[in-house]
């Protein structure tokens, strides 16, 4: 092949197949133009061309959704008149280039999806893989990502009420940093959608000027890292949460005057993108000026332009009539909305340069019909390994361990009560917020445990929708709607392409049984650096909504003296569990999770919460039945095992699942007829420490050595 | 009659709406008052600057939010003997409009902190004055009160020293968390009484804050 030629298609992110496919849909050679548009909209980000198969298949059929397919993020009624629109997108590439604009600009992209549809933002949630501890940049990456998040998230003035963060080798030159994002809709604010399907409408730019950042950043964003990976710090984008701010402000204005027709954001290949997507789903072109885009900086050509990420920039349509009113009012909150095109009756988009044509063509043949590719695969089977040992190990290790400290050093950082809606905050297994309108209250857990996906894909696409769904159920709500995340290797490997495969269907039939539709997502492939591939992070968001008003939802922590804390059990999987990787054991997996009968154990319990006898509820994960009590202890109300000879693996031991709940030792008997009881694990008490099985553990200790872990583990981070 | 309380609204404010309902919760009419415009005194009792992050917090926090045409009012108004509060930021915008004493710096740690904090009140006779202790949330970057030993003498024998930190969080002089103006209608603190208004947002402790405006 010519040598010119192979270094243009390295260079656009395209392979020969693709090239040839591309000429014969314009017909002929490829201009500089076609191919930043075929770059940024046949990259894998763009297109999901490795995925859409199998995403066609995730389970959504469900009447909650009330958004149309195609749009920036799903939205789900919750009855009263009150919907959300929530999603979770990776920035993952970005953030390990740059941990603190990566990460910032991924939260700010992720809102922009939410208020694109109307919305208005009111909770942010993060998940965030890290390297192993002593890894190379950890502590730089991790205080890039956390102070990039609060950075952009505190100013913008949308709370931070949840998040997971992990800590793998697999990691060590691939981070993740997943941003979740919801929205708001009262009973008169409208769904905007993106499609434009009205000819003679305006196009119009609003937001901040476009600068050469984040040129070929989708590209980017679909290939493995190498060596040159640092070269690609002028592709990330830089973010202003300040023009965010006024940027949400200003669009729900003009869409709750009414003078918008559809609106979208510029967020992945930019105006490409935007202007491709609005005219592709409602089939009507445009016919674009791209000199009149406002620029940061003048020497800026139509190629950079159509393939810029410069942040905070929205495109919206409206009635000629009303571009006046948008124009003053962006003007009023200081910024720019200019007129850079209108809508066509035919289908063709026109691009210009100076009123002079330099592209014609149909979106469709673009979008519609970008390379699908049914990579080869392995599926996953289920694993059944026959019982072994229960790791030997103490509280003390696990609370100090990378994977058992205190997040707190993280989320102190995060604003998580501005909006003044947060119930339940960071400390908390789950976020909690209160809607406006009917004052019910919505959770928000995150899910995926990787140490799960190391062991078996299968079980871990189980297990990131089942874990959070029953931290929701165990507080009385009913898991509603999920998002999720999908972070993985190379897709052209067949064991990682396997993995996908097998999570994702193991995640939407648990969906499925919960009637709980995955409404929006995410794709993220290539996380591969020189063949190190990521273990496979299918990340979820799951959305709860508590209905009735009738019942406390119970705290987190112990409540009384004098309580009798019971333990009730499914006994589906034992496993080697965090346990296992942090004592460096061999990991192994007895049994299988049936989603229909982890969903009548949570319904069950969830039965329980509701009649309001249930003063604190937990779930038992990561280290087990001793580490979830470590949690629930307070500085005065403590625990005293009333088991005997029950030793250290009882007290350890990692199953699929385990709930704890704290009742009064009256209502006991009541609790002991569930078909799930397992048993009477101890009472609280008044001296705040924690005993069971010969151990020890004032709550000052806890603390001291969970907290202190952070600043032991990651140097400089105290 | 209700008394009517302006809620100040500058470019990236974003505790707006929170303050907003709260006031409104204690029983007070609110009323927006937009960075460019001026208002009469008459059109309001009492005036909140709310928190967030004004203009981004470039240039220094607060310090082009005290430029603004509004705050021309809001120091008219002061100066009439009108209640004037300002929270986080608006605490800052006050500051840096020379209507309170002091500067905030950035905390101690170098970090943004979200956290429940302590507070117990000190200036005891004056239309602020709060009589018990009180927790109310604090979320900021640059909350650390300081200023000179002559005028910290000063503010403290005109009891201008309203409130103080029971855990100081960011290094604050003399743990101060809020202070008054020398006529004491004037007062600013860094933590957030508006996230404190119902038990279930952890505290209520907000409420007797806000009913000192009626």
């Amino acid at each position: 092949m010519d040598k010119n030629l192979e270094e243009k298609l390295k260079s656009y992110g395209l392979s020969v197949e693709e090239y040839e496919k591309a000429k014969g849909i314009v017909g002929g050679e490829l201009t500089q133009i076609h191919w930043a548009l075929f770059s940024s909209l046949w990259s894998e980000h763009c297109s999901y061309k490795s995925s859409k198969i199998h995403l066609k298949n995730l389970y959504n059929d469900s009447k909650k959704l009330v958004s149309e397919d195609g749009e920036n993020a799903g939205v789900v009624d919750l009855g009263e008149g009150e919907r959300v629109a929530f999603k979770m997108e990776s920035h993952n590439h970005p953030s390990f280039i740059e941990p603190f604009q990566g990460a910032a600009t991924g939260v700010g992209g992720i809102l922009r999806d939410i208020f694109t549809m109307g919305a208005r933002p009111i909770a942010l949630a993060n998940y965030l893989c890290f390297g192993e501890k002593g890894s190379d940049r950890l502590e730089q990456l991790i205080e890039g990502v956390v102070s990039g998040i609060s950075f952009y998230g505190n100013c913008v003035g949308v709370a931070t009420v949840t998040g997971q963060t992990e800590f793998d080798k697999s990691y060590n030159t691939n981070n993740l940093v997943n941003a979740f994002a919801l929205g708001y809709y009262g009973k008169d604010d409208e769904i905007t959608s993106s499609k434009v399907k009205t000819p003679g409408l305006d196009v119009v730019y609003v937001g901040a000027k476009t600068g050469k950042d984040g040129v070929h950043g989708a590209s980017m964003a679909s290939e493995s890292f190498d060596e040159d990976s640092e070269s690609k710090r002028p592709t990330i984008q830089i973010g202003d949460p300040f023009y965010e701010k006024c940027l949400i402000e200003s669009c729900l204005e003009v869409l709750s005057k009414g003078l918008v027709e559809s609106m979208q954001d510029m967020g992945a290949a930019g105006l490409t993108s935007s202007s491709f997507e609005m005219s592709f789903g409602g089939g009507r072109g445009l016919d674009i000026d791209l000199s009149k885009v406002p620029l940061r900086d003048s020497s800026m050509g139509p190629e950079e332009i159509l393939l810029s990420e410069s942040q905070e920039r929205m495109l919206l349509v409206c009635k000629p009539e009303n571009l006046e009113e948008i124009v003053s009012t962006f003007s009023k909150w200081g910024l720019d909305a200019v007129k850079i095109g209108t809508v066509r009756e035919e289908k063709e988009i026109k691009l210009k340069w100076n009123n002079e044509l330099i592209c014609e063509i149909d979106p469709a043949k673009i979008v519609d019909g970008a390379p699908r590719y049914d990579r080869p695969y392995k599926k996953i089977e289920a694993v059944d390994v026959d019982s072994a040992q229960t790791s030997d190990y103490d509280l003390s290790t696990a609370l100090s361990s990378t994977q058992g400290s205190s997040r707190k050093w993280i989320y102190k950082q995060y604003d998580q009560r501005v909006g003044a809606r947060t119930q339940a905050d960071c400390d908390s297994p789950l976020g909690i917020i209160r809607l406006p309108e009917s004052g019910r209250e919505l959770g928000m857990v995150l899910g995926c445990r990787p140490a799960v996906m190391r062991i078996n894909a299968r079980l871990g696409g189980f297990d990131s929708f089942l874990s959070p769904a029953l931290q929701l159920q165990i507080k009385g709500f009913t898991p509603w709607a999920v998002t999720d995340c999908l972070n993985f290797g190379n897709p052209q490997k067949e064991h990682i392409m396997g993995e996908f495969v097998s999570s994702l269907e193991a995640m939407s039939e648990a969906c499925r049984v919960y009637e709980a539709p995955i409404i929006s997502g995410n794709v993220s492939f290539y996380n591969e650096t020189e063949n190190q591939n990521i273990t496979s992070t299918p990340a979820t968001g799951v959305v709860g909504l508590k209905e009735s008003k009738d019942f406390k939802t119970p705290a987190s922590v112990f409540q009384k003296t004098g309580s009798k804390i019971l333990m009730f059990s499914c006994q589906q999987v034992i496993w080697s569990g965090y346990g296992a990787e942090v004592v460096g054991d061999k990991t192994w997996v007895n049994g299988e999770l049936n989603p229909e009968m982890v969903k009548d154990f949570g319904d069950s319990i969830s039965e329980l919460v509701k009649e309001g006898k249930v003063l604190s509820s937990r779930l038992v994960s990561k280290f087990g039945i001793s580490y979830a009590l470590s949690k629930m202890v307070t500085s005065d109300i403590g625990f005293e095992s009333e088991l005997d000879g029950e030793g250290s693996e009882f007290w350890n031991e990692e199953e699929m699942y385990q709930v704890l709940l704290e009742v009064e030792e009256k209502d006991v008997n009541d609790f002991m007829k569930n078909p799930y009881f397992n048993t009477v694990l101890g009472v609280t008490e008044s001296d705040g420490s924690l005993h069971y099985d010969n151990n020890s553990y004032t709550y000052d200790q806890i603390n001291k050595v969970a907290l202190e872990a952070w600043g032991d583990n990651f140097e400089g981070l105290e | 009659m209700a008394k009517t309380i302006g809620v100040v609204r500058f470019l990236g404010t974003n505790c707006d709406e929170d303050i907003y309902k709260a006031v409104e919760q204690v029983g007070a009419k609110a009323k927006w008052l937009w960075y460019q415009d001026s208002f009469n005194e008459a059109e309001v009792d009492g005036v909140v600057v709310p928190g967030g992050f004004s203009y981004g917090d470039y240039l220094r926090c607060g310090a082009l939010a005290a430029k603004s045409t509004v705050m021309d009012s809001v120091e008219e108004f002061a100066k009439k003997g009108k209640p004037v509060l300002g929270i986080c930021n608006g605490f800052q915008v006050l500051c840096e409009r020379k209507l309170l004493p002091g500067v905030l710096l950035k905390n101690d740690s170098g970090k943004f902190i979200d956290q429940w904090s302590g507070l117990t009140p000190v200036s005891k006779d004056s239309f602020w004055s709060i009589k018990a202790d009180v927790k109310f949330p604090i979320a900021h970057g640059e909350g650390k009160f300081f200023i000179d030993s002559e005028n910290l003498k000063s503010i403290s024998d005109n009891d201008q020293i309203w409130l103080k930190y029971s855990d100081n969080p960011n290094g604050s002089v003399s743990d101060i968390a809020g202070v008054l103006n020398k006529e004491k209608n004037v007062a600013g603190l860094m933590p957030h009484p508006e996230r404190a208004m119902h038990d279930w947002m952890g505290g209520s402790d907000g409420v007797s804050l806000l009913e000192r405006f009626l």
